[in-house]
């Protein structure tokens, strides 16, 4: 049987009543049964037609109520500009409740929230198809930051009843409005209140909210080179994943990938073969570097140069050549026999069999830059034209170098 | 992104056009869930962040290779023979 709206006021009531938070989530989402019902009920409803309803339940579920049908009109009739206004009354309306209540409330704003970013996705798709202007993610990231307000300045209510459960969450939601604008500076106002408060670890909340938090920490430090942070946060957003949500750990693989790279730690096969497309990317980077193939790497590099730059992890790529460099290096002591005096006709020779066509004078550059960042123990005697290599370990193993990072903002 | 901007990568490699700056981190389909379900299993107790030495078997760090194709040694060897040869013809003029 449809719902009409009066049934619908009732039952939103008793949700509230019964103070059932994923019940009022249910009610409040367009997509629900209900919706489609209420918009065959009124055929062209606005908010004058709908006053009469006003008061019909207590405030401010009742205006809620209103613009629930009048957002769920929006969508059925393609009007996604004014599905997103709506919708945004409606988040309004609820903050009024939210902030006079507890934590119960909380499944009920993450959902709201969600569909306030999805209905503004929408809206502006929409409108650059047809060529308008529309700022309704950053209107979503406003209001949405609002509900972050209302989440961390909980001092009333008993810990585990707490509105400060629902931040981490919010703020998941209000970087990826960010990410989508591409304004991350905004970032900095929300993350510093965030550390400003008093406020439960992050590891005492449900998963999904940590590894939403961490991923965007992650990219966020990614793509301010702090490349440090990014790998912390990165790696524990991977392993802290739901193994199911596929395309999220991949998403967060693709930067995780090159940036472990850089510290000498490469995706096994075992990694790779659950992420046939990561695969296909960098395996080419992965095999030049283990074989010392500086040419292959060249390729790769070109190959890929579109795909990585839209990744915004060309960069980080470029910087690993280094490492398959001193593979190529690695490769001609070695079948020096691990002497501890090369010449540095040697490191030329090997450049330019590996397809680098360049002066004795640039490879003795290379070698010394090796030696210098730490890929190379020993010295180079100018005048003799040789490297002396320690006895100990000439080439230390990448994953032991100390603050490998410290050289990719140069 | 512009269609042309598509094309182009698609003319690079079909299999990477599935890659998009703009696919955004999907909502998770549930809210929590335990060490199980998730790759924490590989690290045997170990921290994440480690390799295999250190006890996670998805990341290796030993992947020094001491067995040298006779390939690059040969060539290496007569590249050198080669480059030794020239430079002995034009006296030390090859460090141009």
């Amino acid at each position: 049987m449809p719902t009409d709206f009066v049934t619908y006021l009732s039952q939103i009531n008793n949700a509230v009543i019964a103070e059932n938070g994923n019940d009022l989530a249910y009610l409040l989402r367009p997509t629900s049964p209900q919706g489609k019902d209420l918009v065959k009920e009124f055929r062209n409803p606005t908010k004058q037609t709908l006053r009469r309803f006003e008061g019909a339940i207590m405030s401010p579920w009742d205006e809620i109520a209103i613009s629930y049908v009048l957002t769920c009109s929006h969508v059925a009739r393609k009007r996604p500009g004014e599905a997103f206004k709506e919708h945004s009354q409606l988040v309004s309306s609820f903050f009024r409740f939210f902030t006079e209540n507890r934590g119960w409330t909380l499944p009920a704003l993450f959902s709201i929230l969600r569909d306030l970013r999805d209905l503004a996705f929408d809206a502006d798709l929409h409108a650059k198809y047809n060529d308008e202007k529309s700022e309704a993610m950053e209107e979503a990231a406003r209001i949405i930051a609002k509900a972050f307000s209302n989440c961390i300045t909980d001092r009333t209510s008993p810990p585990d009843q707490s509105r400060k459960w629902g931040i981490y969450y919010v703020v998941g939601l209000i970087l990826k409005c960010y990410f989508r604008v591409k304004r991350i500076s905004l970032a900095k106002n929300i993350l510093r209140a965030l550390h400003a408060n008093d406020i439960p670890p992050l590891t005492s909340y449900p998963r999904s909210h940590q590894v939403t938090y961490r991923y965007y920490i992650g990219m966020l430090n990614f793509l301010n080179e702090d490349f440090e942070k990014a790998e912390e946060e990165l790696t524990l957003a991977f392993y802290h994943c739901h193994t199911g949500a596929h395309s999220n750990q991949e998403r967060i693989l693709m930067y995780l990938i090159p940036l472990r790279i850089i510290r000498g730690h490469l995706p096994a096969n075992e990694l790779l073969d659950r992420f046939p497309v990561l695969k296909r990317l960098y395996m080419p980077f992965i095999s030049a570097i283990r074989k010392g193939d500086l040419s292959g790497f060249d390729r790769a590099l070109d190959a890929a140069e579109h795909t990585l730059l839209g990744l915004n992890v060309w960069l980080t790529l470029e910087k690993a050549r280094e490492i398959c460099m001193r593979s190529l290096f690695r490769r001609a002591w070695i079948a020096s026999d691990k002497s501890t005096r090369m010449p540095i006709l040697v490191f030329y020779v090997s450049l330019k069999i590996s397809g680098i066509e360049i002066t004795l004078e640039e490879a003795e550059c290379f070698v010394a830059n090796m030696i210098h960042r730490g890929y190379i123990k020993g010295y180079i005697s100018h005048e003799r034209q040789m490297v002396v290599l320690s006895q100990a370990s000439a080439f230390p193993k990448i994953a032991d170098r100390q603050a490998p990072f410290s050289y990719m903002t140069l | 992104m512009s269609t042309s901007d598509s094309k182009e990568q698609k003319a690079e490699n079909p299999t990477l056009s599935v890659l998009e700056e703009d696919d955004e981190f999907e909502e998770f389909a549930v809210a929590d869930w335990d060490d199980s379900q998730t790759d924490l299993a590989h690290l045997g107790g170990a921290a994440p962040g480690a390799a295999k030495s250190g006890g996670d078997k998805l990341w290796e760090d030993n992947w020094d290779d001491d067995d040298v194709e006779e390939d690059f040694s040969i060539q290496l060897r007569s590249e050198l023979e080669k480059t030794k040869k020239a430079k002995e013809a034009t006296g030390e003029s090859m460090q141009t």
